[in-house]
């Protein structure tokens, strides 16, 4: 069993940010998190956060399509960082596309790719290691 | 006059012999004893016996009745009468019923302004008459054909001047045929077509080129651009000499126009061909996000407020999500296949994908009962996308288990044979069959897609045909209600 100390949103979607975040609440998945609603809104945030030591989600749940920066855009950009923590990034999306599937396994911190909806489970395995 | 015997016997032989190979007989009438004299060659040329004694009256009516006969009592009749001597080519009948061309001379003998004999000659031209006649016919079809063609043509000469043109060439270029001889094929093609015309008709008098064809452009009288399809050839003497072009035009402006319209309806096409890809996409994700917040937030209604849940609806709102999420999953798998036009296909053991198949539902298979049994040789590989076959091998192999007959476990036999480029794979069950008068229509079709049933056949074998579509291949069922089903999967074999 894995300890989340600081999980990450970032969509665009409030319902799905309202549903993930209660679901997180409900099974203790961890103790707190921060949301972003878009790529670049993550990215401005996350650099200096990055940059100046501060504390670091452990896990990242990143939507794909979104307005402004989308998720490659954020993810192209977020490798380029140094990081001074592992940050699991694991891929939320409703795209069943084949193709973004793909394009997901090319990234190494990829963890896994979930295909929304996300359940009480999906974050079970999350925490249990198992995805 | 004394004549010796011995000569004149030899001058009549030589007249018979000369008579005979010019077929030129000879004869004499006598108007004032009414004698009518032929000669040897003469009776021949009717067809008669020699010993035939010709009276004039059975000798005009050898002639063929109508024309000949009126020409030849005219001629003979003013011959006497008026002294005019004749020349004319008639037709006679023989006793055999065979028209005859022959040509009679007249000559009126005057003594004392009195006409006291006819001579004259009798020759058979029926050979050379017919051929000229033939030729005649065979010239004027020729030039009929030529005039009534649709297609253009022209006779050219080397300079590139009109000898000849038809009707439909003037009616192409829109010049008459008086005007379009002024001009030269140069002055009415297309500037930008006239190198490559005339580099071909250079080549073709060199010797280098028979015949050739091109797509060219001439400028009409109007001054409207005609697309034509020409093919020339040139027409040599017996020495080899080039003497004339053969030119054959033909209007391809609608065509043309056509084509265009065909490559603006299908550039269309992909226009919308995009756009349904794009509606694809839009099914795939947007409606799936919304069905997914729609899950979630169920989801979070049953554990943050389970007394809302405890309702005859909320089961009924559960279930009417979770079928929205399939009727998406469903669509968008159509939606991809039909998509992916260019798939890479790659060399699939066939037996190797049949035993993956069989140990992912050997479950199913165990609980069942069901009994499978496979003839593939084992060094069978066909051409596919793994995903895909292993997904129709699948949805076979369950459809078969799923529709066995109530009181039997299911059997299945699978076997294969070679057909040209393909494999085709005969999948049969011994189950409920189908009745093919009924439903043969919908068995592949997406009828029942959206219906959400508890057989949902109707989608698997719909995805199932279209992959196996999608890697060049087909599908075909016989089906017997209360014997069984078999399908046959032809699918590109690998060499």
């Amino acid at each position: 069993m894995r300890k989340i100390d600081l999980a990450c949103i970032i969509d665009d979607d409030p319902i799905f940010i309202f549903g993930a975040k209660r679901m997180m609440e409900l099974s203790g998945f961890c103790n707190s998190f921060i949301v972003f609603k878009n790529g670049e809104d993550a990215i401005n945030n996350l650099k200096p956060m990055m940059n100046t030591r501060q504390p670091l989600p452990d896990i990242i749940l990143l939507d794909i399509n979104m307005p402004i920066m989308d998720g490659w855009q954020f993810l192209d950009e977020f490798i380029q960082i140094d990081s001074h923590k592992e940050i699991t990034i694991y891929i939320a999306s409703s795209s069943i596309d084949p193709i973004d599937l793909k394009r997901a396994e090319r990234y190494e911190n990829v963890s896994n790719y979930i295909i929304k909806p996300i359940s009480l489970n999906t974050l079970k395995r999350i925490l249990g290691g198992s995805l | 006059m004394f004549i010796p015997n011995t000569q004149i016997k030899s001058s009549i032989n030589l007249l018979d012999f000369i008579q005979e190979r010019a077929s030129i007989g000879t004869w004499e009438y006598d108007p004032i004893s009414k004698n009518l004299n032929w000669s040897n060659e003469t009776k021949k040329i009717h067809e008669l016996p020699l010993d035939y004694i010709p009276d004039l009256q059975q000798g005009i009516s050898f002639y063929k009745e109508g024309y000949s006969r009126n020409t030849i009592t005219q001629l003979f009749t003013l011959c006497i009468e008026s002294h005019i001597d004749f020349d004319t080519e008639v037709l006679i009948v023989t006793p055999k019923k065979k028209d005859k061309w022959v040509r009679v001379i007249g000559i009126a003998i005057i003594e004392n302004d009195k006409c006291i004999l006819v001579q004259g000659l009798f020759q058979d031209i029926d050979k050379k008459t017919k051929n000229a006649k033939e030729l005649a016919f065979k010239e004027q079809q020729l030039r009929k054909t030529f005039e009534t063609a649709l297609i253009g043509m022209a006779i050219v000469d080397l300079e590139g001047n009109w000898i000849d043109v038809n009707n439909s060439l003037c009616n192409i270029l829109g010049y008459n045929k008086v005007e379009i001889k002024k001009l030269t094929f140069m002055d009415l093609t297309h500037p930008e077509d006239l190198r490559r015309d005339h580099q071909a008709l250079m080549r073709m008098i060199k010797g280098e080129l028979d015949d050739y064809e091109i797509e060219k452009r001439y400028i009409s009288k109007n001054g409207e651009t005609v697309w034509a399809q020409l093919s020339v050839s040139i027409v040599k003497d017996n020495l080899g000499q080039p003497e004339h072009f053969v030119a054959q035009i033909n209007n391809v402006t609608q065509i043309k126009k056509n084509r265009k319209k065909v490559s603006q309806l299908l550039e269309t096409t992909k226009n919308q061909n995009k756009r349904l890809l794009n509606f694809a996409h839009i099914v795939s994700h947007n409606l799936r996000s919304h069905y997914g917040n729609l899950d979630m937030l169920l989801d979070i209604v049953k554990i943050d407020l389970p007394e809302t849940t405890n309702n005859e609806i909320f089961p009924l709102v559960e279930l009417a999500v979770s079928h929205l999420g399939e009727t998406l999953t469903n669509l968008n798998e159509v939606a991809a296949i039909n998509v992916q036009k260019d798939l890479k296909t790659e060399p699939l053991n066939l037996l190797n994908s049949f035993q993956g198949a069989l140990s992912s539902i050997s479950a199913l298979i165990r609980e069942s009962k069901t009994t499978v049994s496979i003839d593939i040789d084992t060094d069978l590989f066909i051409l596919g996308v793994p995903a895909y076959l292993d997904s129709i091998i699948l949805n076979f192999l369950t459809n078969a288990i799923k529709y066995k007959k109530a009181t039997e476990p299911a059997k299945i036999e699978i076997k294969t044979n070679i057909s040209n480029d393909f494999v085709v794979l005969e999948i049969k069950d011994h189950g409920q069959g189908i009745d093919l008068k009924k439903y043969g229509d919908k068995l592949f079709g997406m009828y029942k897609t959206f219906h959400r049933h508890e057989d949902s056949r109707g989608l698997g074998l719909f995805i199932t045909k279209n992959q196996i579509e999608a890697i060049g291949g087909k599908v075909e069922v016989s089906s017997i209600v209360n014997e069984g089903t078999t399908f046959f999967i032809s699918l590109k074999k690998y060499a």
